[in-house]
């Protein structure tokens, strides 16, 4: 889980472009959008299409999707349940 | 004839030290491998750190440029904000397609394509700007600055009161751009320099280019650097339909060709297109210098609005710089300036600029 999560974060930095930050930079629990990572609506998108590329994972619900978004441990967590790839 | 318009600030992003400079072409920047790439600058002085992460480069180089002209303007509010660019940002483009085939039309990014639309730079602008009147982006190949400038001379034309407006245009060029207009001749085969693009103007082609201009605009002449008396559209050009529309400008304001100080001309070093030109370098008298702008900023659709940007510098500095230089003039001042510009065989331009 801890590996997942690292890579997780490389990944979120290389898609969002978040010029400076390196994954010791995110906190596992903290929220990526609002006060947290200060991420966007468009933010959002990009980790959608970010699950679907890396892990074939596609979620339809928008509820469920904005509850797998809170967090780095959040997705990590339904990663490693849902993840086809 | 609609009233004049005046420009009360410009600001440019080219291939040459334009924007952040303070007289005008400190240093000369040229090119050995037939394209000339916006110099960049530090785009983070005019963008929201957070904004600025997700932009490709046309849309910090618009961006960037929009702001400093609204700054250095010191306008409080705009009514408007018009755009011309005649191929938008294409490297987004071309990134958005490239993933269409790559991913199989599945899973694509959404910032390439929400970027790539050409009326993302007027977006981003009205919301720094805080600007909620006109927004428009014409999108006109080699007419697009022009419309954008249009446009704006017709809003002001009909304005009862003083009105401000930001006006401007971009393009940009990528490797797959130039590698595709190379195959139907656009560029130059060899050249060594592109300083010596206009001692090649025997042989088919030009060099590549990019950039952005934008200017505020407005119906009162106070603190103007200079007016826009009139612009024209030519299509399908010819020497001698350009010739025409020369001096019916002139003409309806009284003028004629040696009352023009400077000639800024858009000879592209590509023989096709010469012709245009040859009866102003012919026509011009001992008063009138011709000067020349492509090899120092390339072919693209807009720049006009890189001509237009050299002009206001001009009426500044009271000099044209050698570099310029075609045809050198004996004019004491800088008070007219007429600019005559084409992009390819479709269309050609003629803006009568008076200095304020």
């Amino acid at each position: 889980m801890e590996d997942l999560k690292l890579t997780l974060k490389q990944q979120i930095i290389e898609s969002l472009n978040l010029q400076g930050m390196t994954p010791a930079d995110i906190d596992d629990n903290a929220p990526l959008f609002g006060d947290g990572l200060g991420l966007d609506s468009i933010d959002s998108l990009e980790l959608m299409v970010l699950l679907e590329r890396n892990y074939g994972i596609k979620i339809e619900d928008a509820r469920e999707g904005r509850k797998v978004l809170e967090s780095v441990a959040s997705m990590a967590a339904y990663i490693e349940q849902n993840r086809k790839i | 004839m609609m009233k004049p318009v005046y420009i009360s600030a410009a600001a440019a992003l080219s291939p040459q030290n334009s924007f952040d400079a303070d007289t005008l072409l400190p240093d000369v920047i040229s090119s050995d491998n037939g394209k000339l790439f916006v110099k960049d600058t530090d785009y983070s002085k005019f963008i929201n750190p957070v904004a600025i992460r997700r932009m490709s480069r046309m849309l910090k180089i618009g961006i960037s440029t929009g702001i400093k002209a609204v700054q250095l303007s010191g306008a409080e509010k705009l009514d408007g904000i018009i755009t011309g660019t005649g191929r938008g940002s294409m490297r987004d483009m071309e990134l958005f397609l490239g993933d269409m085939i790559r991913l199989k039309e599945e899973a694509l990014n959404p910032t390439y394509f929400i970027q790539s639309t050409y009326n993302s730079v007027n977006g981003w602008l009205a919301m720094q700007t805080k600007c909620t009147g006109y927004n428009q982006t014409y999108v006109h190949r080699g007419h697009s600055f022009e419309m954008s400038l249009l446009d704006a001379k017709m809003l002001l034309h009909d304005a009862t009161e003083p009105q401000t407006y930001l006006v401007g245009c971009l393009d940009e060029m990528t490797d797959d751009y130039f590698i595709v207009k190379s195959k139907i001749g656009y560029w130059k085969k060899a050249l060594p320099n592109s300083l010596q693009l206009l001692q090649h103007s025997n042989t088919q082609g030009s060099i590549g280019g990019e950039g952005a201009a934008f200017f505020t605009i407005t119906n009162t002449s106070a603190n103007s650097i200079c007016s826009v008396e009139q612009l024209k559209m030519l299509q399908k050009p010819t020497a001698a339909f350009v010739q025409e529309n020369i001096d019916s400008i002139l003409s309806a304001h009284g003028m004629k060709l040696k009352d023009i100080d400077v000639v800024l001309c858009g000879m592209s070093g590509d023989a096709r297109f010469q012709p245009l030109y040859t009866p102003i370098l012919e026509n011009t008298t001992a008063h009138t210098t011709v000067a020349a702008f492509k090899h120092l900023c390339g072919e693209y659709d807009t720049s006009t609005g890189f001509a237009m940007w050299l002009a206001t510098k001009l009426f500044q500095e009271q000099s044209t710089p050698e570099v310029l230089i075609q045809k050198k003039g004996i004019n004491p001042a800088i008070n007219n300036i007429l600019i005559v510009n084409h992009y390819t065989l479709n269309s050609a331009s003629v803006v009568l600029m008076k200095k304020s």
